[in-house]
């Protein structure tokens, strides 16, 4: 199981267009694709837009995006750089 | 199958009249807009269910059903911080169909030099889901689409 360690720079946090960027992205992938809050809290589908919203990721905080499979570590540099972009 | 209310009376105009690509592409997901009446009213709950996000100028309702309905009130709206907007309903709550959530004015959203278009998106539907959607004049707590 790959992963990423990432703090969301943008100012409305992982919402509206890097929310929608990063879903978009990830639905693309073959393989599962979670995301966890790192101080806590279950996984979620990161394909899911309404599971990434209701996860409320604010600027400054970290998450964890974890996929397996292979092309998943292409996967997951593309979707730490989407989670990360200001 | 859900049926989705219009959360605003207006003229619904569908997402690609929305003056902002992440609506208008379909990247948040499929749905509509409506160009709001201009004026102080309410913006009311889409379809029944529990308030999984409450901002200001955007909030988020699912169903029983997991079914969850975006409606966003104008365009860059974010940018407010909240101002005027007034929250009638708190992250968490159960709403009926059609209760009222937030308390606006489009006129004045409009007057700021924004948008006050509101995009109502079905998260997470998959292509061909929605159906019925309204074209032209709705009032608030019509019909707006289906979702099967």
């Amino acid at each position: 199981m790959g992963e990423r360690k990432v703090t969301v720079a943008a100012e409305v946090g992982l919402h509206a267009r890097p929310a929608a960027t990063f879903v978009q992205r990830a639905k693309q992938a073959s393989m599962d694709i979670a995301v966890a809050k790192l101080n806590g809290g279950d996984p979620v589908n990161g394909k899911s837009i309404l599971a990434i919203m209701a996860l409320d990721v604010r600027q400054g905080e970290t998450v964890v995006i974890s996929a397996e499979g292979d092309g998943s570590e292409e996967v997951l540099d593309e979707l730490a750089a989407i989670a990360a972009a200001p | 199958m859900t049926t989705v209310l219009a959360p605003v009376g207006g003229e619904a105009v569908g997402l690609a009249a929305v003056p902002d690509p992440v609506f208008s592409a379909g990247m948040v997901g499929l749905g509509t807009a409506i160009d709001p009446l201009r004026g102080p009213g309410a913006a009311v709950a889409p379809i029944a269910g529990k308030i999984v996000k409450m901002h200001p100028h955007a909030y988020v309702v699912v169903g029983d059903d997991g079914k969850g309905v975006l409606v966003h009130l104008g365009i860059d709206t974010v940018q407010l911080r909240g101002e005027g907007f007034r929250a009638l309903a708190a992250e968490g709550d159960r709403v009926r169909a059609g209760q009222p959530v937030v308390a606006w004015d489009p006129a004045v959203i409009e007057a700021g030099g924004r948008s006050p278009v509101c995009p109502v998106v079905a998260l997470d539907a998959v292509s061909g889901s929605l159906t019925g959607l309204a074209v032209g004049d709705v009032r608030v707590g019509d019909a707006l689409f289906r979702w099967e």
